[in-house]
């Protein structure tokens, strides 16, 4: 009784905040269509730039902007587009399905299985944001 | 490389069937309306042949169909679609393989978007990425604008586990509070636990953060912690600096607590216990790149890592990349990296060579990749690859292309693989094109 008491207390709060908040919802559908690596500068001048994709660095910082700002990614990115690196259950990785796109920062490239014997041991915890708790089928073939 | 024999944690009856429910609902709303700009059906097929030689000399043909398909409807003061996608695979040579037809579900979800407050609601198969819970869970996710800059979101559901060696939990919620001020900073408190029998078996929290003060500075990070352990499993920041459009500075910092940051996987390769993560390494990565646009269509870029440990020795991993594309339709690309770890198992040199180039509706695509180690790995020094693909565009919703790779590794000494991709889009309505 006490707890749904208190989920309910809470759930009227939030609606009073969100009426209150009374923003703008970021669009769906990004309105101007958006080829290839975009450079966002070309047309923002606000904190949008930073999402230009051609940047040195952008691979390592998308999870950050996908973790506080998922809808902008979706203005241009439907879950599929995502899912093709981010699966949880998959048997063919990025840079085998598209070879045709070698501009792109694609993990894995070339003979990895040779290499990961080494980049397993730098860096182990890089293996955990693909591996570990999905995507196991590959490591199980060798590490039983 | 043949794969084995894999098990899949089932997903609770209940939940299969509340989000067929769902799914069946939305798809009889959605076809229920009147065709309109509103309205929108798109959906992306590509259909891929790969042929391989697997490790005992068998020849591996497994054809894959994926699939992809999204409704939405925007008529009314928000927009409800929905989504789902998926893969299905059989084997066309080795028909005595046990496991010679497998798929997954890899979304399938409802979604409503209001047009004001960002508020989402999603209802099924989804990837939830709100601060530390970067989750594939078949659950309810909810997210909206709060008052004065404020923003909240939650989850609940049954974590989307695959091929586990350890219980991957029954139940995962969690949820992210945030404020920011758009042009300035967003700075966010997030928490996710995930239970087998009412028993937490993860517990993390964390903060993450992305602050441009100014227009040139731009800074993202994260710190997660451990509640079980009682510890911090990863902090990890990156700050950029971009003087000018055509330079960009960044610098970036990682530390990891193996033993907090292994502390529940659900495989046996990256577990605590068996011989492969040292449960007391703690490892620091501190790093830099320098990015130079010396033309739109020029680009130079250099890099340096290093790694320091607690138990084993340190390592440093640099190198330099170079872009260029011409009005043609030719880009290319170099590339020389140097892994030096401190045993000779450790060091290599990486050399990646690569060009592309259209001849109207084709395009052809060469890809050199050579390492060089200084010690031996398997009993070989060097291992390389080289692809070669070429595609063909018949209409703007309509490709093929193939590719083959010819591969000498620790483990083969010629292999060649080979794909073709079939890649077919469509829609109707607005959105759908």
């Amino acid at each position: 009784m006490k707890k749904t008491a208190y989920l309910m207390v809470m759930g009227i709060m939030l609606s009073f905040l969100y009426a209150c908040a009374n923003t703008n919802s970021i669009a769906r559908v990004h309105p101007e269509e958006v080829k290839g690596l975009p450079r966002c500068a070309e047309c923002h001048t606000d904190q949008w730039t930073a999402l230009s994709h051609q940047t040195q660095d952008f691979y390592l910082k998308h999870k950050i902007y996908a973790a506080q700002q998922r809808d902008a990614c979706n203005t241009c990115h439907k879950e599929s587009f995502c899912v093709r690196c981010h699966a949880h259950k998959e048997e063919i990785k990025p840079s085998d399905r598209y070879k045709d796109r070698p501009e792109l920062s694609l993990p894995h490239r070339g003979d990895y299985l040779s290499r990961h014997r080494v980049e397993g041991r730098i860096n182990p915890a890089s293996c955990l944001k693909c591996h570990g708790r999905q995507n196991n089928e590959r490591c199980k073939t060798c590490h039983k | 490389m043949k794969i084995k024999a894999k098990t899949t944690t089932p997903a609770p009856p209940g939940a299969l069937k509340a989000v067929g429910s769902i799914l069946l609902a939305c798809a009889l709303v959605i076809c229920g309306q009147q065709a309109a700009d509103a309205t929108a059906i798109n959906g992306n097929s590509e259909t891929i042949l790969r042929m391989r030689e697997g490790v005992f000399g068998e020849n591996l043909f497994p054809l894959y169909e994926y699939l992809d398909l999204a409704a939405s409807d925007a008529a009314g003061p928000g927009a409800i679609s929905l989504e789902i996608g998926g893969w299905g695979r059989v084997d066309l040579g080795d028909r005595g393989f046990e496991h010679r037809t497998d798929g997954d579900i890899q979304y399938g979800f409802l979604s409503y978007r209001a047009n004001r407050g960002n508020f989402t609601a999603n209802a099924g198969r989804q990837w939830v990425v709100e601060g530390v819970g970067t989750e594939r869970i078949d659950g309810l996710y909810l997210r909206t604008d709060l008052l004065a800059g404020f923003t909240a979101a939650a989850y609940v559901g049954n974590p989307a586990v695959t091929q586990p060696d350890f219980n991957g939990g029954d139940l995962i919620y969690g949820g992210r509070l945030a404020h920011s001020m758009p042009k300035y900073y967003s700075i966010g408190v997030s928490a996710l636990r995930t239970e087998v029998d009412g028993e937490g078996i993860r517990e993390e929290e964390g903060v993450d953060l992305w602050l441009h003060p100014v227009a040139m500075v731009d800074i993202t990070g994260r710190s997660t912690y451990n509640s079980l352990t009682r510890g911090w499993m990863e902090h990890a920041y990156t700050a950029s600096f971009t003087p000018t459009d055509a330079l960009r500075v960044s610098a970036s910092l990682q530390n990891v607590h193996y033993e907090d940051y292994f502390y529940q996987v659900t495989t046996n390769t990256l577990s605590l216990t068996n011989g492969f993560i040292a449960p007391g390494e703690e490892m620091w990565n501190v790093g830099g790149s320098v990015g130079y646009s010396a033309t739109k269509n020029i680009g130079l870029s250099a890099e340096y890592n290093h790694y320091e440990y607690d138990l084993a020795g340190g390592a440093d991993y640099y190198g330099v990349t170079g872009n260029f594309g011409t009005s043609t339709g030719l880009a290319a690309g170099l590339s020389f990296h140097r892994m030096d770890g401190s045993t000779d198992r450790l060091r290599y040199n990486q050399y990646r060579a690569w060009a592309t180039q259209k001849f109207g509706p084709a395009d052809l695509t060469l890809d050199f990749f050579d390492v060089d180690f200084d010690g031996s790995i398997s009993g070989r020094e060097n291992t390389f690859s080289l692809a070669a693909a070429a595609g063909y565009d018949f209409s703007r919703n309509l490709r093929v292309a193939a590719d083959v790779d010819y591969i000498r590794s620790a483990d083969f000494d010629n292999e060649l693989r080979g794909l073709i991709r079939l890649s077919y889009a469509f829609g109707v309505g607005k959105e759908g094109k």
